[in-house]
């Protein structure tokens, strides 16, 4: 167990780095100074545009050789320091990323846990009704080949636009500031339903239609049969059929984690909900390199730790894994 | 049955787990919200804005004029004077008038009895103050200091004193007049000189004397930025003014099509992004009833790399400029929401300065044919008969002309261009890069040709002529000739155009004929279109907007227009029940 986690843990390791050098990197190979952008967003007069280039560089620390830049970087990333926003200076781009996160936490987590709760249950049971099988796989194909986005935007133009059941845009209320208080929280609920929807609904479809597959396969395996001919009850029979099936699809949930993050920036931005995607896109639009790294790094860090979360809790479900890790396969 | 016992507990676990994350997080949403307001705003007193805030944080330092949240010089911190831009006049606002005592000494009287929020008393000393901050070199201000020929800023009684070493830059001056915000000393004072100049200061810093204070939105995240009206404003018993909304919320913008959305849905009073032809009805208002249906705000100019053939010659810059069919861009583009720009460059509001005859002599309109012969006749012939003209020494000429990726009414007027261009022999070829390579490149002049609409309206023609004309030439250009445009003559122009008071009318005339000729005659950039001053009105809550027939005031929230008259349009709105 312990040699297994040391494994995994310097994998992640290895990949944080080479993650973390590439959102470095990426950003100061692209083509533009931002320090030049800013300064032509600012429409600077020439007679200050000298002294505030030469501040502006050294306060983004771009006055040093790169190879400089890159272990202040590190150093910087330790101290929790993202750096400063450019669009925002001199916010600190940790204080953006915190401000936006809960609204990003806030669609993700109960879209990603909701619909594989309820994606799995359902392909289970259609695995079982013809009738419900009929309806459930089409659908489910349907939805998970749909892009969030997509969905995102007839979900706003059906239940928002033509037929005005939520808000088009926004996390609350224009009128509101966020404050512990009924309104806002009914008015938060109502402006949540449909981004989450979006993501919930692609989701879904993905699960429910692994789950049903998966299914039919362990109720045809030897060990349902045998459990079957032994006059085992056929719930079980399933309720075993499901635990099993259940192992893949958690392996298919570390997988998908990257694309349901993906799907969220979309559907922020569809939205105006101000979570990470919204702020991503200000980022990319304002040529805010830090900003757009101290996100990046945020969804590589998340995805990452999601995903050991997901592997420690694999060895704990899946008795085999301790085995053979055990047996030194 | 036992299964289902036992699942039940465990579901109803699962959804409490989830119910309490959720409320975590609408918690941390909360906590990260800064300052609240403790109910919802009223939707008959509230004025809904957009179009102005691109940028999700709510900073409130008035020395970052180019993101400082909206309303922040205009509706909270206020200028000595105001300019009507429309009438052209300065209107005396925190100052009760102003005039040059000797060639280069202007007096400024201070208005008695202005209150800042905080309940002190404005004096000249905060006014003097408030210009001397400018001294910082980092300021983005700092030309005032730097190239007007400014020497001292004194206070005398009620009065400042502003003392000029020879000619003064009159017309420099006058801009400052209207966009220099006058601070508080006892608050400012306490801040560092960087904080001064590019930090973000906290609401708590906005102790000024316009007629809103700060209510709450200073926030990374927050979805609006909201003022409150002040009861104690000085110009409600001075002048008899009161801006009719009691609360003014400027939405953060996150794309057109969201703004747009909520505009449709009634959520949005004051609308100036800019929407399509198409999203003007109902009770969707604009300035004019007919085509433009907008005023024009600034003029999009096709700036050519004059460093670079066959560019330099001001022969193929003018047959270039008889090549762009406008009539399309306008059409295709715009479906008559802007109109066709001088061929001088020079916005309406500057029409009383446009020499006609010079623009007879020397301007230009589409023309294919004369475009040919200009081309012909200087010497650009297609002698290897592909269609396209060659340069002087045979060899190919190809072009390429660029606008930001994603401004599509722009994408769409560079492929007309290249179109039109093609008719008459020119290769250009459009790309889209993205605006940060673009303005990269601009700067350090890699580009042939680029389209830029930088400079707003404002009290003098001289920002046009800097802009197009500055020297010297820098590395990087990133806000002034882009076209790297090298005339001393018109630079020299320029300068004594910013040296000549516009009450000295004939001379100023002079000076301003003169640098259209020179203008006219290189074409160093070709004035396209006049980009509009997107304004819809939603008149359900809110009536008597502006408009040509009556309420002659700029229409929008956008920065530096609030101090122009864009405040006029809030202090004569009425509310829609009430009248």
């Amino acid at each position: 167990m312990t040699r297994y986690l040391l494994r995994k843990i310097v994998i992640y390791l290895v990949t944080f780095f080479v993650a973390v050098t590439i959102d470095w990197a990426i950003p100061r190979f692209m083509p533009g100074d931002p320090v030049e952008g800013l300064l032509a967003r600012m429409q600077a007069q020439p007679e200050a545009a000298a002294h505030l280039s030469g501040y502006y560089t050294q306060a983004f620390g771009f006055d040093v050789p790169l190879w400089q830049q890159y272990l202040n970087f590190w150093a910087a990333l330790f101290h929790g320091d993202l750096g400063l926003s450019i669009a925002n200076f001199p916010t600190p781009v940790t204080e953006l990323i915190w401000g936006a996160l809960p609204y990003t936490l806030a669609l993700l987590v109960p879209a990603i846990l909701l619909s594989f709760w309820a994606g799995n249950k359902v392909g289970a049971l259609a695995a079982r009704r013809k009738v419900l099988d009929n309806t459930v796989l089409p659908v489910g194909y349907v939805l998970t080949a749909t892009p969030q986005m997509w969905l995102a935007i007839i979900l706003a133009w059906l239940f928002a636009s033509t037929y005005a059941f939520f808000p088009v845009t926004g996390a609350y209320s224009l009128a509101l500031q966020p404050e512990w208080s009924l309104e806002f929280t009914r008015s938060f609920l109502h402006h949540w339903i449909l981004p989450f929807l979006a993501l919930f609904l692609v989701a879904f479809g993905g699960w429910a239609i692994g789950m049903r597959n998966m299914i039919i396969y362990e109720l045809e395996a030897d060990y349902s049969n045998y459990l079957a001919s032994l006059g085992a009850p056929t719930k079980l029979v399933r309720k075993y059929a499901y635990r099993n099936a259940l192992l893949p699809q958690i392996t298919g949930l570390a997988l998908a984690l990257g694309a349901v993050v993906a799907g969220a920036i979309v559907v922020e931005i569809v939205f105006a909900y101000p979570g990470l995607g919204t702020l991503t896109l200000n980022a990319i639009e304002n040529r805010d390199y830090f900003l757009m790294q101290g996100i990046f790094l945020f969804l590589i860090v998340g995805v990452l730790i999601a995903n050991f979360v997901i592997d420690v809790a694999y060895v704990i479900i899946d008795p085999r894994t301790r085995i053979g890790m055990q047996g030194g396969a | 049955m036992s299964r289902s016992r036992r699942r039940g507990p465990l579901a109803i676990g699962g959804a409490v787990l989830l119910a309490a994350l959720v409320a975590v997080l609408l918690g941390a949403t909360v906590a990260g919200a800064g300052e609240r307001s403790a109910f919802a705003l009223p939707r008959a007193q509230t004025l809904y804005m957009s179009g102005s805030q691109w940028s999700p944080y709510g900073d409130v330092n008035p020395a970052k004029t180019w993101d400082y949240s909206t309303g922040t010089i205009g509706l909270a911190f206020e200028t000595p004077f105001r300019y009507d831009p429309l009438a052209g006049k300065f209107i005396p606002w925190l100052a009760t008038n102003g005039a040059w005592r000797t060639s280069n000494v202007y007096v400024m009287t201070i208005r008695s009895g202005v209150k800042f929020s905080d309940g002190t008393l404005l004096t000249p000393r905060d006014v003097k103050y408030s210009f001397d901050l400018l001294k910082i070199p980092t300021h983005a201000q700092h030309a005032l200091w730097a190239s007007t020929g400014l020497q001292s800023v004194k206070v005398v009684g009620r009065t400042v004193v502003f003392t000029f070493a020879g000619k003064p830059g009159y017309q420099q001056f006058d801009f400052y007049r209207y966009n220099v915000a006058i601070v508080p000393q006892h608050v400012f004072s306490k801040f560092s000189k960087v904080d001064l100049t590019t930090g973000n200061l906290s609401p708590s810093a906005i102790v000024a004397t316009g007629p809103y204070r700060y209510l709450s939105g200073a926030s990374s995240t927050a979805q609006t930025f909201v003022w409150q009206r002040r009861g104690d404003w000085w110009a409600t018993k001075a002048l008899s003014l009161t801006p009719a909304p009691k609360y003014v919320v400027d939405i953060h913008n996150t794309s057109n099509a969201a703004a747009f959305a909520n505009f449709q849905a009634g959520n949005i009073d004051l609308f100036n992004n800019f929407a399509p032809r198409a999203a003007i009805s109902g009770s969707a208002k604009t300035y004019f009833n007919k085509a433009p249906f907008h005023l024009g705000a600034n003029t999009t100019w096709l700036f050519p790399n004059t460093t670079r053939k066959p560019l330099n010659d001001p022969q193929f810059r003018r047959a270039l400029a008889y090549s762009v069919n406008m009539n399309q861009i306008l059409v295709k583009s715009y479906q008559g929401l802007v109109n066709k720009a001088s061929p001088t460059g020079l916005l309406p509001i500057w029409s009383k300065w446009i020499d006609a005859k010079a623009v007879a002599k020397y301007g230009f309109s589409y023309n294919p044919t004369k475009a040919k012969a200009i081309l012909a006749a200087a010497g650009y012939k297609d002698k290897d008969g592909n269609g396209y003209v060659e340069n002087k020494d045979g060899s190919d000429i190809s072009l390429s002309i660029q606008c930001p990726n994603g401004w599509s009414d722009w994408m769409t007027s560079i492929q007309v261009i290249a179109d039109s261009a093609k008719s008459v022999g020119i290769k250009i070829t459009p790309s889209y890069p993205d605006y940060g390579t673009l303005v990269d490149d601009r700067g350090h002049a890699r580009f042939d040709l680029v389209l830029a609409n930088d400079r707003q309206y404002s009290n003098t023609p001289w920002t046009y002529y800097q802009y197009i004309f500055q020297l010297p030439i820098l590395d990087n250009q990133t806000t002034v000739n882009y076209e790297r445009f090298s005339s001393q003559k018109a630079w020299d122009l320029t300068q004594l155009l910013d040296r000549t008071p516009t009450s000295n009318t004939k001379a100023y005339q002079t000076v301003m004929t003169q640098l259209q000729t020179v203008f006219m005659k290189n074409l160093p950039a070709i004035p396209l279109w006049y980009n509009g001053m997107w304004a819809m009105f939603n008149t359900k809550y809110w009536t008597n907007w502006p408009s040509a027939t009556g309420g002659h005031y700029t229409t929008t929230a956008w920065n530096n227009y609030w101090q122009m008259t864009s405040i006029d349009m809030l202090t004569h709105l009425r509310a829609a029940n009430s009248s």
